[in-house]
């Protein structure tokens, strides 16, 4: 069957346009207030800034819960593009002036630990449980994917303990910089400018003699 | 995209489509009913967001849920199609008796009312078909993906809307 549309049709077609017409604005206008009322009330909040650091320009976003994404390397629409997109986002640098701060004291040797809420909210429960033995890692330390699998209680995981590291959302904070690969081999760091960030980090951090271990890429 | 971004760029459109799509007359009551589906619409949108696969068409997924509320609302309403026909004839009516114009004015005017109200009588899923297409300027493969139907199947429905206000309108005349 065809379902080309006459000539008699477009007219008809026509009518139908012209008969139907938009409603009225004041009503398209409150409805939209109305929706922009809602969500304001109903989304969470998420709020976010950015500071100049050894490592490059960081971004940092927390949520009602706690600091929710740290991110380094990349621009700033690009961070933010990543952020819940269900949340309303407020550019905040005093909101997130608590975070920050303490990012200024490590770098400036003054701090050698973190003291902030975290919301890891988006992630899976092993996923969260590996960030969280994470933190127990001292700064100026390394452990290897096998040993912080072993702390899990999964010796035979480190696969997905790596694959869990790689989907951190708060690197420097949550120390994934400070886990290698057995072998001495460096791993993988997806922050910043990559492994190069990762060796610097773990350089400054004391851990990594600048000539002790090979400079090999891993994952 | 963003969610608030999604109110921003769509709303408008989306409040437009139920506005046709219900055949609302031009009275607060009629506003309000469609307010009240669109933030329902907005409302599942939100509830749903998360699932939505990065690079989706989120006009099209709008449609949809949008679509979907006005079959729920369609269902809900007991001789809906009859009773919103009313609610048109009597707001237009008044409207002519207001502002009275040129004769000529009148009658396209109603031919134009009696083409809308035609469509308010079609099957729910002509008249979805019907108004994406020519109202809303939706192409026929995301109307099928509102409509949850095959494109020929999409377009069959567009075709068979216009033949049943075409036979109408000529049985008039």
């Amino acid at each position: 069957m065809s379902h080309r549309i006459s000539r008699k049709d477009f007219s008809l077609v026509k009518r139908l346009r012209s008969g139907a017409g938009l409603p009225p604005a004041d009503a398209a206008c409150h409805s939209r207030q109305r929706i922009r009322d809602w969500f304001a009330t109903a989304a969470p909040v998420i709020h976010w800034g950015a500071m100049d650091a050894p490592v490059g320009r960081i971004f940092v976003a927390a949520s009602g819960q706690g600091l929710c994404a740290l991110n380094f390397g990349v621009e700033e629409q690009e961070f933010v593009r990543r952020l819940d997109p269900r949340a309303r986002l407020d550019s905040s640098p005093s909101a997130v002036a608590p975070i920050t701060g303490q990012l200024k004291e490590y770098f400036a040797r003054e701090r050698f630990h973190f003291e902030l809420p975290l919301d890891l909210s988006g992630l899976t429960p092993f996923q969260c449980s590996v960030l969280e033995t994470l933190l127990r890692i001292p700064l100026g330390e390394v452990w290897t994917y096998r040993r912080l699998a072993g702390e899990l209680g999964r010796p035979r995981s480190s696969r997905p303990v790596g694959q869990a590291l790689a989907h951190n959302p708060i690197p420097i904070i949550i120390p994934c910089h400070r886990v290698i690969a057995s072998d001495g081999n460096l791993g993988g760091y997806s922050g910043g400018f990559g492994i190069e960030t990762k060796r610097w980090l773990l350089r400054f951090e004391g851990a990594l003699p600048p000539a002790s271990v090979p400079e090999g890429k891993g994952r | 995209m963003r969610f608030e971004q999604l109110i921003e760029q769509y709303h408008d459109e989306i409040f437009a489509y139920l506005w046709r799509l219900l055949g609302k007359a031009s009275s607060r009551d009629g506003a309000a009913d469609v307010e009240d589906l669109t933030q329902d619409v907005f409302l599942r949108a939100y509830q749903n967001f998360e699932r939505l696969r990065a690079g989706s068409n989120h006009r099209a997924w709008l449609y949809k849920i949008a679509t979907n509320c006005a079959y729920s609302r369609f269902r809900g309403t007991r001789n809906g199609r009859g009773r919103l026909l009313r609610l048109k004839d009597t707001a237009i009516d008044e409207a002519l008796e207001r502002s009275p114009s040129s004769a000529e004015a009148v009658a396209k005017s109603r031919l134009a009312q009696r083409v809308r109200n035609l469509t308010n009588s079609l099957p729910t899923k002509q008249k979805a078909a019907l108004v994406l297409r020519y109202l809303q300027e939706l192409d026929y493969a995301e109307i099928a993906a509102i409509m949850n139907c095959s494109e020929p199947s999409a377009r069959a429905n567009v075709y068979q809307a216009l033949r049943c206000l075409r036979a109408a309108l000529s049985e008039e005349r």
